[in-house]
């Protein structure tokens, strides 16, 4: 199966150039339904799914290579040397902006500049920097999603599955755009904060902005002034948008944003 | 005390037996009704206002940012998510929530509604079902490591088992060609029987260790040599080991059979031997073989009392163990590795057992 498969990867126009938005922890590329077709006319735009997460192909989940960032930072490498993509914009949610500085490291020119959207390099609190998280509250949120498995059940994965474009969603699937396996999402919300990426955000060369809102108990204000101020060619702009999903709930906001940026 | 009325709406909201929470678009309570306050041991003015993620913990807190808020934004709903409320007294209060976003023509949330209803019983009963389900996947991945480790044993033990009878059946050979005296002539032939069934016994250890492994039995198949040499060879063996008994052999094999003709003879050397161990030592056993109707077609029968209807379907179980006289004992493997020879040749092993007599057949198809 190749990467567009694995990735159910959907690509819009043809434009030369090319915007690639990344979903964070917790659902799928839905979570751009909002914000990617205010692009979609100025650029050939590609939405995809984490390994994992959405219509993705379960079967390639490798718990190894997803134990890190890294793996699914080389997803987005794969997808775009098979899209042919250069001096891309990379737009990423929550994690998947940190998987983007990464990305943006392991193929220099692949992409062109990057939009964080609610970054955090670390979730947990360690010595002078608030990440807003302790260990034990992780573990306990690893924990809680056993109990919230969404209505997921072995057998309705091959449905899910069979389905990866899925046009109209019938009652059954209900929550279908954040259900996967409990004990990917499990791996994934592991992953995702237990990583420390404060190192890698210095070696991010290319322009981004950092996309804040405010009150977000996920990335915290102060996180994102963090990021900020350690990556050197970037600007961070405060959403009057309150949570941790103004893709969703402000997605105007997000788009004015970032149309002065790219 | 007022007197409830069944036509008070107001008196619903507030005293429902659920709680219920409205939320503005930006996530901030706007009211909570009496049954929640009271539940929660919190006043309307501590809760208005507020986040409602704020009283959750922190676990429900990143729940809601990142799976119930924006599910709610794009599907409208979330039923039956679980979450913990927490009390006044900071006590965890395990709730079942559904949610319903209220919005404008555009699709612009407007308000969010919440009906919560206590599940302590409910989610301490799915915790129990999910830590035994922890538990039962923890044990079956030590057993399996341990049955692993017993047949590995088991496996280096048959190898290490044959070396030496090699030995003795060499000596025995050796010692076979200056014997002089009858006496001498008797304890050499009983020395080649014994190392002939123990060589049997631990093949059969050996095959049942190897079906064990995962690998099951493999066949060596061949059509171009004829089988009908080694059946003779095998009972041949079996008669020289039981003496003053009795084995009538018939052969009607007319076309070539594609089977591996040593698990074959070990198939026969299984049903021959079982049948002088179990059958009446006044009577002969009967073996045929034959190709015929598309089949080929092999039953060992002896007489004797009939096998009690319990055990019928028990017999082809490995370690299942006949009354037999204890110089005859086996390992129970005999007829299990017979049905799997059996089985690796797409065919069947089938018993029926009268008081005439007892009778297994194997028939597998010829192609």
């Amino acid at each position: 199966m190749g990467v567009i498969e694995r990735n159910n990867v959907h690509v819009q126009g043809t434009s030369e150039r090319s915007m690639i938005f990344a979903h964070g922890f917790g659902c799928d590329q839905n979570m751009w339904r909002f914000v990617e077709p205010a692009f979609a006319d100025n650029f050939k735009t590609v939405l995809f799914d984490h390994v994992g997460a959405g219509g993705s192909d379960l079967k390639a989940y490798n718990r190894e290579k997803y134990s890190t960032l890294a793996g699914y930072a080389d997803d987005i490498v794969e997808i775009g040397r098979e899209l042919g993509l250069t001096d891309t914009v990379f737009v990423g949610h929550s994690v998947s902006s940190m998987i983007g500085a990464l990305a943006a490291q392991k193929a220099p020119g692949m992409i062109g500049k990057l939009v964080m959207v609610g970054p955090s390099p670390r979730y947990i609190d360690d010595g002078d920097y608030v990440g807003g998280f302790s260990e034990t509250q992780i573990e306990e949120l690893l924990q809680f999603l056993e109990s919230n498995h969404m209505g997921w059940s072995t057998q309705m994965a091959p449905a899910i599955m069979g389905n990866p474009d899925r046009p109209e969603l019938g009652e059954e699937l209900t929550n279908s755009f954040c259900r996967t396996d409990p004990e990917i999402a499990k791996a994934f919300a592991r992953v995702t904060f237990k990583s420390d990426n404060r190192a890698d955000l210095d070696k991010v060369d290319v322009p981004t902005l950092i996309i804040q809102c405010t009150d977000d108990i996920i990335a915290s204000k102060a996180v994102g002034e963090f990021v900020h101020r350690a990556i050197p060619k970037s600007e961070i702009v405060i959403l009057e948008a309150t949570g941790h999903c103004p893709n969703l709930s402000a997605p105007d906001e997000v788009i004015a944003a970032m149309r002065p940026f790219v | 005390m007022d007197v409830p009325r069944i036509d008070d709406f107001e008196d619903m909201f507030e005293n429902a037996p659920c709680g219920y929470i409205t939320l503005l678009p930006n996530g901030r309570i706007k009211r909570v009704n009496k049954t929640l306050l009271s539940w929660t041991g919190r006043t309307a003015e501590q809760m208005t206002g507020q986040r409602f993620s704020d009283f959750l913990n922190m676990a429900g807190r990143i729940y809601f940012e990142t799976h119930i808020a924006p599910l709610l934004r794009m599907q409208g709903f979330f039923n039956e998510f679980a979450i913990d409320v927490v009390t006044a007294a900071g006590e965890p209060l395990q709730m079942i929530a559904n949610a319903l976003e209220g919005r404008n023509a555009d699709g612009k949330a407007l308000f969010t509604r919440l009906a919560l209803i206590k599940a302590t019983d409910r989610r301490r009963y799915e915790h129990e079902l999910l830590t035994a389900r922890d538990v039962a996947k923890t044990n079956l991945e030590s057993e399996r490591e341990a049955s692993e480790l017993r047949e590995q044993f088991i496996a280096v033990l048959g190898h290490d088992l044959r070396n030496p009878l090699a030995s003795i059946s060499a000596g025995a050979r050796i010692l076979g060609r200056e014997a002089k005296s009858d006496k001498e002539h008797q304890v050499i032939a009983m020395l080649e029987t014994t190392v002939l069934r123990m060589a049997g016994l631990i093949d059969n250890v050996l095959d049942f260790a190897r079906g064990r492994l995962g690998g099951g039995l493999t066949l060596d198949r061949d059509t171009r040599k004829p089988l009908e040499p080694v059946l003779h060879q095998v009972i041949d063996e079996l008669r020289l080991s039981s003496p003053g008994r009795q084995i009538q052999a018939e052969y009607a094999i007319d076309v070539p059979v594609n089977c591996d003709r040593s698990r074959i003879g070990q198939l026969v050397s299984n049903l021959v031997g079982n049948a002088l161990s179990h059958g009446a030592s006044n009577e002969p056993v009967r073996v045929r073989a034959a190709t015929e109707d598309g089949l080929f077609k092999l039953s060992v029968a002896n007489g004797g009392e009939p096998i009690p209807e319990a055990v019928m379907g028990k017999l082809f179980e490995p370690f299942f163990r006949g009354e037999v006289r204890a110089s005859r004992q086996g390992l129970g493997l005999g007829l299990h590795i017979a049905a799997q020879i059996a089985k690796a040749h797409e065919g069947t092993l089938a018993v029926s057992s009268t008081s005439e007599e007892t009778r297994f057949t194997f028939l597998m198809p010829l192609r």
